[in-house]
């Protein structure tokens, strides 16, 4: 697991440059190593930390404190909502957004519920992160689906 | 010469992930990339990989049934399975379908490397589980492999096997007779085999029939959760 300590904002020839740093939750690693070239395309994003289960991810989010927590629902240990729950209360100042294979209404309800600010559908994932990202960072809600009829007065909400 | 890699994978968060990690082994190149298990059969004939890396829970055809057109066409082809389980019924789905190479995705990072150099070296690479099974099937003289278990799909032929796929995703006949350039009479006419020879009567038989023959895969909610009900029957994409 690769993790920095928290920095937020950086000199960039003199302007200052907020970074966007971000914790990556998911048990298999092949999903968080296309998570994170998706991610590298964009200058500010940091990648401080990965975590493979709901417990570790408690602890990397209470240490690391970041910005975004991208979060897996199905998990060993602790599942995502369990985590989402926990760290709402833990550190309320990091948004979460999930990236998730359930293509559910009512699952997106659940995570939302939870105290998520974003839910992507694993399967739209390389296309939908970067406005996600873009959305639950700045406090904005973000929920895309393949099915699901959706409405919300301040979300993004896309369709395929 | 390069090693030349075909990916399969319905997800592509996933196909990059696999892309990235194997494009830092020098001498190895991915040439194709499939959504599917149709479009992995059509690339693997016109391509021509080495080694061909296929989910088996895939949308239109899986992964399986897309390894055996594989082999059909190419019986040298070195394909290796990437399944969220090794289950025993998945490992003989696989072994008989003819792949070389059996790797878990929660364990690809890791396996997946000495998986493809195993192929190359014209030898196989199965999983701890599944070295076990097959132990277990030579030393009970192949009890193991056949007891209580019969096969898996014991009387529907592969274009049926197909149809009943397309069917229990949720896809009309005439869809179905539109993505296998069929007629929709002749789809119809498979469809009333397939319910003859596996007692069916109706469509969500045949969707059960599905899922319990691993020819579709659902999406399992947290356990926790108390949304069980709620997840959609008719996925197709493999819980990853």
């Amino acid at each position: 697991m690769s993790s920095s300590d928290s920095v937020g904002v950086v000199e960039n020839q003199g302007a200052m440059t907020v970074i966007t740093r971000i914790l990556l939750v998911d048990d298999h690693p092949i999903v968080r190593e296309g998570l994170r070239t998706v991610l590298q395309r964009r200058a500010g994003w940091e990648v401080v930390g990965e975590a493979s289960n709901g417990v570790e991810a408690l602890e990397q989010v209470e240490r690391l404190q970041p910005d975004v927590m991208v979060l897996d629902i199905t998990m060993p240990r602790l599942n995502g909502l369990e985590v989402c729950r926990l760290a709402r209360q833990k550190t309320p100042a990091t948004e979460i957004l999930f990236v998730t294979q359930h293509d559910s209404p009512q699952m997106m309800k659940e995570a939302l519920n939870a105290g998520a600010k974003g839910y992507v559908v694993k399967s739209n994932a390389a296309r939908d992160l970067v406005h996600a990202i873009e959305a639950v960072s700045q406090h904005r809600t973000f929920t895309a689906m393949t099915r699901a009829e959706t409405s919300s007065s301040d979300s993004t909400v896309r369709r395929s | 010469m390069k090693t030349r890699i075909l990916l399969a994978d319905d997800h592509e968060i996933v196909r990059r992930g696999l892309s990235a990690l194997l494009q830092r082994h020098e001498g190895w190149e991915i040439c194709g990339e499939a959504i599917d298990g149709r479009e992995a059969v059509d690339k693997a004939k016109q391509m021509k990989p080495d080694v061909v890396i296929i989910d088996i829970g895939m949308p239109n055809l899986n992964g399986l049934d897309a390894t055996r057109r594989i082999l059909q066409q190419d019986p040298n082809a070195r394909v290796i399975v990437l399944t969220v389980t090794d289950a025993d019924q998945v490992i003989r789905e696989a072994l008989d379908a003819g792949a070389r190479g059996f790797v878990l995705k929660s364990d690809a990072a890791r396996d997946l490397v000495s998986a493809i150099e195993a192929l190359q070296g014209k030898r196989m690479f199965f999983t701890p589980r599944v070295n076990e099974l097959l132990l277990a099937g030579f030393l009970e003289k192949g009890q193991i492999m056949s007891r209580n278990q019969p096969p898996m799909l014991p009387t529907l032929t592969a274009r049926e096997r197909e149809i009943t796929q397309l069917l229990a995703e949720g896809r009309s006949s005439k869809e179905a007779a539109s993505l296998l350039n069929l007629s929709t009479k002749t789809v119809e006419t498979h469809r009333s085999n397939i319910m003859r020879k596996l007692s069916l009567h109706s469509i969500r038989d045949l969707v059960v029939y599905a899922i319990k023959n691993k020819i579709i895969q659902i999406d399992m909610p947290p356990e926790s959760s108390e949304l069980a009900a709620a997840v959609p029957a008719q996925r197709t994409d493999s819980p990853v």
